[in-house]
């Protein structure tokens, strides 16, 4: 109701104005116009200033002065006609007709108003334009009502045309003299925007102040230009305006294309940027396997499948007669026996022929390239983005101005939601309370032993149980060994999968303990998680490490079978051979059916079935307990909250939190598990994507819908080169044992492209003796011998001293150049502030004289005071 | 450790076919996690019922009476300092009784400082160590409602506070439920308006109470409403309509469980506003 008679009242108003644009037009080009409209202007002057006073209930100390200033001149100059302005201001809501009565009292004012303008001359200007921003706004916030309570599209048009005329017409009526003022007075606008910065008034002034300016400018700037100039100053604008707009929706658009970038910043918003980061390492992990897969899909799988000899027609590509009956038995395709064994999937279905399909594809030579190519690959992407990293993060350093930046960049800015935004402003205070704390423990110094000493014992106590882990994996090896030597078929399943679980186990629990073992030591959080992400990471190398060993001892035991069955294969096929020979040399030799033949335990088979079992239950252990530790035990919070004893939200069982560290962890071990198999099993990589792309949905999902922002949430942008680092380091360990295999054991005879040879990597040397020219196998061999080999390496490492050293000196000239500059602002300091005590001193001086020179002339003349005094108020507030 | 490892390995080792050792052996990390995240909550949970029943059984006197004893006999009569102190000392040492405690005590002390209150309504007396507290921290002529549900703990509490020298004039004890109570409140007490409010009765009574005393209009602009245990063992309610309504400036001092060092808790300070 209230916002209709707002409403009514504008309409008034406008119809007004309406009447006095009409009256504006007939009498333009005259005098009397101008005069008649700075009237109205100054008439509008009044009334915006107190629907202004009226609409904005907080007005900082200064304005406040500046207003009472500019009634208090009011009163003193036309007392007489704002008492009729506010009379008719007061009816206007009742009557309209009132309104056109006072108009037609303005008109008679004219004169009155014209020695106004005289008087208040070098004022005026400055005045006008405030009350024209101030205007403006009214304007619009009346257009706004307008449309929302009462939409009546021709009156907006008129109200439009109006603010076009105020605009237009102006300056095209003003004299040259008035012109030139308002070019001074857009200048001054300008420089006034420009040095708004170095003001000392308070914000909300400053930002009033700039707006208006920014009003002024806009509108004057391109109305001194005549006609042409006009337009082309609009159409310039309009423009800006439009590329500007443009440019905006094609970052919106750019930041769309980005794959889940809506989902990440929403969990930013909602958890901080630490939880962030592990999805952003997961969206960057994500990429790195799409090309990973791409290699090995496209040049190792397809090729295969569709060049390749087809299923069944040589041993290696035939399930053996044993166990064909099961093959295709969900269990054993679970465990990646059966069929799913004898395919493109693994090394061993691969045939050594040198080049297959009608355009000659060299398989051995693009299965082993692929091989070193995917682990180059990545060694080049994770040493470039921490190169990257580090040049964005190598800036700041962390122990000057701690309560500085404590104040100044405590708060993350992409926090959306107020529950971590309370979280965050809790955060924030402890962790200045701790900083005092630790500032003053730091003077005192006494309990620093006893934060060592804990710190000591948290790790001893880690360590023990790091050790403990060790042992137990190594114990459930050792029995697993022994259970395979009597036959798994004697032996529950419990106990079959017994290293599994036990290793899924110790990596699910152990790093909880961690966790509560490294409350003891009281780091920041930051530092905590690098700990624990650390602590994790050696847990999980050595589970790691343990399974490879296990898997050597496999290896050994299967070569040694090998070599059994080689001997009684030969034994086989001479009794085969001799059977049939003696009976008939010239009939055609007996077809044997591949499945038939007896084959050889490929060991490269079993290592990559036993990488993809380890995947695929460590895959399983991390949904379930996903599924179990945070879903279920949010169902059960949230809906057992209603009928429990205490509150079951806010304290003992809880939401979970996202554990950043295990999840990262997890991410890289798998990453490092893909990098060890994919040789063995080209299907790595696509299982990885399949598992990473499920389970950045399903994670996203989890940590809105089960999870709690962390207590003490902080920021990590630091962390990330720490994952790269590991991920790094993992790289490495990964890539030394398949290397070792490739190396040191040479291939099986009967499976695989490079069955028949000595190593693996003979293929190299086939390849440059058969497909290139003689010349270039020359070149080669000279190339690869070590008297020159041995200087480029010393070249190289030559030069990675040289650019190390260089690096250091730019360092030192950076913390040098850190310190001038500080040296600078603190001499900018103490200049300022003696400058300020100096202004301060004048200010002081000139008051008191002020006052004086009052004092003696009240003495004088008691009316000319008055205004005198008035003026040297006015000019003292100013 | 090593009974704790005899333990597992017990009831495994007769159905060894199913689980293997090993596999129960990987749970005990977990175990040690939670017993030591939780090892406050497992305190607790002994002090305050297990040794309560025991020693419910061997005294055959409640709680409340046993602290009453040791109270009288270990402090000054008139003197509300020793009083409380030795109910300090007999909670966090003896056994426990959920008072408010020194540590959130101190709060509540310089909360009724900085405001002075003159009517001063007490949910839930308990035993009398809030009461006292309250008391002790009035001006002169204030004048403190007190309202305990129980009858005996209420026979009690009227005895601690005449124990602390405080006459009918300061607090007056009313045994009633707190629900039926507050409609009363100006009808039989000449109540116009509470400048001070002091929660500690049935967590989940917080609200109902809270929305009488708005419903009957005893709170008026600035006066101050507190609230104990809010977040342990919480009112989960509570705290959702005070950030709903809007009617109230409120915070949350977060301190510990009192008598306790790791259990998180919270005071909810709540200001009345009115409706803007």
């Amino acid at each position: 109701k209230r916002e209709k008679h707002n409403g009514k009242r504008r309409n008034g108003d406008r119809q007004e104005n309406k009447r006095e644009n009409q009256r504006r037009k007939r009498s333009s080009k005259s005098v009397q116009g101008i005069r008649e409209e700075s009237q109205s202007k100054t008439e509008r002057r009044e009334r915006s200033r107190r629907r202004k006073g009226k609409a904005e209930h907080e007005t900082s100390g200064h304005e406040g002065n500046k207003r009472e200033r500019d009634q208090t001149r009011a009163k003193s100059t036309k007392s007489k006609k704002n008492i009729k302005n506010e009379k008719t201001r007061k009816l206007e809501g009742k009557e309209d007709g009132e309104a056109q009565e006072k108009s037609e009292k303005g008109k008679l004012k004219l004169v009155c108003t014209k020695n106004e303008e005289k008087i208040e001359s070098g004022d005026q200007l400055k005045e006008k334009e405030k009350a024209l921003g101030v205007k403006k706004k009214k304007k619009r916030r009346k257009k706004v009502v307008e449309t929302s309570s009462e939409p009546e599209t021709s009156e907006d048009g008129d109200d439009e045309e109006e603010v076009n005329n105020d605009g237009e017409v102006r300056p095209e009526l003003l004299s040259p003299e008035e012109l030139e003022k308002l070019k001074e007075a857009v200048d001054e606008k300008k420089k006034l925007i420009q040095s708004l910065r170095g003001k000392p008034w308070p914000m909300k002034q400053k930002l009033v102040t700039l707006r208006e300016s920014q009003l002024f400018v806009e509108k004057y700037e391109g109305a001194l230009g005549k006609g042409k100039g006009r337009k082309l100053y609009a159409y310039k604008v309009m423009m800006t305006k439009k590329w500007m707009k443009f440019q905006r929706d094609f970052e919106n658009f750019k930041t769309a294309c980005i794959p889940w970038e809506m989902k990440i910043k929403e969990i930013e918003s909602h958890f901080g940027s630490s939880v962030a980061s592990y999805f952003i390492f997961l969206r960057w992990m994500y990429g790195i396997n799409m090309i990973l897969f791409s290699l090995t899909f496209g040049l190792v799988m397809v090729p295969e499948a569709l060049m390749g000899r087809p299923y069944g027609s040589i041993p290696r590509k035939t399930v053996p007669r044993a166990e064909e009956a099961g093959a295709m038995d969900f269990a054993v395709l679970w465990d990646f026996g059966g069929y799913a064994q004898y395919s493109v999937l693994f090394y061993g279905y691969y045939n050594n022929q040198r080049a297959i399909g009608w355009f000659k594809f060299r398989m051995p030579l693009s299965y082993f390239l692929v091989g070193v190519g995917t682990v180059a690959y990545s060694y080049m992407v994770v040493i470039r983005t921490m190169a990257r990293n580090a040049n964005e993060s190598g800036i700041g350093d962390d122990n000057s101005f701690n309560f500085s930046w404590k104040m100044f960049t405590s708060w993350d800015y992409l926090i959306g939601n107020p529950e971590t935004a309370d979280n965050k402003f809790a955060s924030i205070t402890t962790s200045f309370k701790e900083a005092i704390l630790e500032e003053q423990e730091s003077r005192k110094d006494d309990n620093i032993h006893l934060t060592r000493f804990l710190r000591v014992l948290a790790n001893f106590l880690v360590l023990c149980c790091l050790a403990g882990s060790g042992y137990l994996i190594y114990f459930v090896v050792r029995r697993s060994q022994k259970f395979a030597l009597d036959g798994l078929e004697n032996h529950t399943w419990w106990e079959r999968n017994e290293v599994n679980m036990v290793m899924s186990l110790l990596g699910m629990f152990c790093p909880m303990l961690f966790d509560v073992i490294s409350t003891l030591e009281n780091y920041h959080p930051r530092v905590a998680l690098q700990w624990q992400l650390g602590r994790i990471f050696a847990l999980f190398l050595g589970n790691l490490y343990t399974f490879i060993i296990a898997l050597m001892d496999a290896i050994n035991l299967k070569r040694k079978e090998e070599k059994v069955v080689k001997y009684n294969i030969t034994m086989w096929e001479a009794t085969l051979y001799n059977g049939t020979g003696s009976e008939n040399s010239t009939a055609p030799p007996i077809t044997i059916h591949p499945a038939d033949v007896p084959r050889g335990p490929c060991w490269e088979t079993m290592v990559g079935q036993e990488f993809v079992r380890l995947i695929i239950s460590d895959t399983m252990t991390t949904y379930i307990t996903l599924l179990i530790g945070d879903f279920l035990r949010a169902v059960l919070v949230r809906f057992l909250n209603h009928c429990w004893c205490w509150d079951l939200e806010a304290g003992f069982p809880s939401y979970s939190e996202f554990d950043v560290s295990g999840n990262v962890l997890g991410l890289i071990f798998n990453q490092g598990m893909i990098w060890m198999g994919a040789f063995y099993a080209p299907c790595l990589p696509a299982l990885n994507l399949l598992r990473l792309h499920v389970s950045m949905y399903l994670q996203c999902w989890a940590v809105m819908c089960c999870n709690v922002p962390q207590e003490r949430v902080f920021k990590a942008s630091g962390s990330n080169n720490f994952y790269m680092a590991m991920l790094l380091v993992i790289l490495f360990l990964s890539t030394l044992p398949a290397i070792y295999t490739i190396v040191t054991i040479p291939p099986s005879f009967d499976c695989g492209p490079f069955s028949g040879k000595n190593r693996m990597f003979d293929v190299i040397q086939e390849t440059l003796e058969s497909d290139f020219p003689a010349w270039f196998s020359k070149v080669f061999s000279y190339a690869s011998n070590p008297g020159l080999v041995l200087p480029f390496i010393l070249l190289m490492v030559l030069a990675i001293y040289y650019l190390q050293s260089t690096s250091k000196s730019y360092k030192e000239a950076n913390v040098e150049l850190k310190k001038k500059l500080q040296m600078q602002n603190e001499e900018n300091k103490k200049k300022n502030k003696q400058a300020a005590l100096k202004a301060q001193m004048d200010l002081e001086e000139a008051k008191k004289s002020a006052s004086q020179t009052a004092e003696h002339q009240r003495n004088n003349n008691d009316s000319v005071q008055r205004q005198e005094g008035e003026n040297a108020k006015i000019y003292m507030t100013r | 450790m090593t009974l704790l490892i005899k333990c597992m390995h017990l009831p495994f080792s007769f159905s060894s076919r199913m689980v293997s050792p090993a596999i129960a052996l990987a749970f005990l990390p977990l175990l040690l996690t939670l017993i030591i995240r939780y090892r406050y909550y497992f305190v607790l949970f002994y002090r305050a019922v297990l040794v309560r029943i025991w020693k419910d059984c061997v005294t055959g006197l409640s709680r409340e009476e046993r602290a009453f004893q040791y109270v009288l006999t270990n402090s000054t009569p008139g003197d509300p300092d020793s009083i409380l102190d030795a109910f300090d000392y007999w909670c966090s040492k003896v056994e426990f009784i959920s008072n408010i405690g020194p540590k959130k005590g101190k709060i509540l002390d310089r909360l009724l400082m900085e405001q002075s209150p003159l009517t001063v309504l007490e949910l839930g007396a308990h035993c009398g160590y809030s009461t006292v507290r309250i008391a002790r921290a009035l001006p002169l002529g204030a004048r403190l409602y007190s309202i305990e549900m129980d009858q005996g703990n209420a026979a009690i509490a009227e005895k601690i506070i005449r124990l602390a020298g405080f006459d009918d004039d300061t607090v007056e004890l009313i045994v009633n439920p707190s629900d039926e109570v507050i409609p009363r409140l100006r009808s039989d007490y000449n109540l116009e308006r509470l400048d001070f409010v002091f929660m500690d009765h049935w967590k989940k009574c917080y609200l109902p109470d809270l929305q009488l005393l708005e419903g009957y209009g005893l709170l008026g602009k600035g006066s101050m409403i507190v609230a104990d245990n809010v977040l342990f063992p919480g009112a989960p309610k509570f705290l959702r309509y005070l950030r709903k309504c809007g009617l109230y400036e409120w915070k949350i001092h977060r301190a510990t469980l009192e008598y306790s060092r790791g259990i998180r808790d919270g005071m909810a300070e709540l200001i009345y506003q009115g409706i803007k």
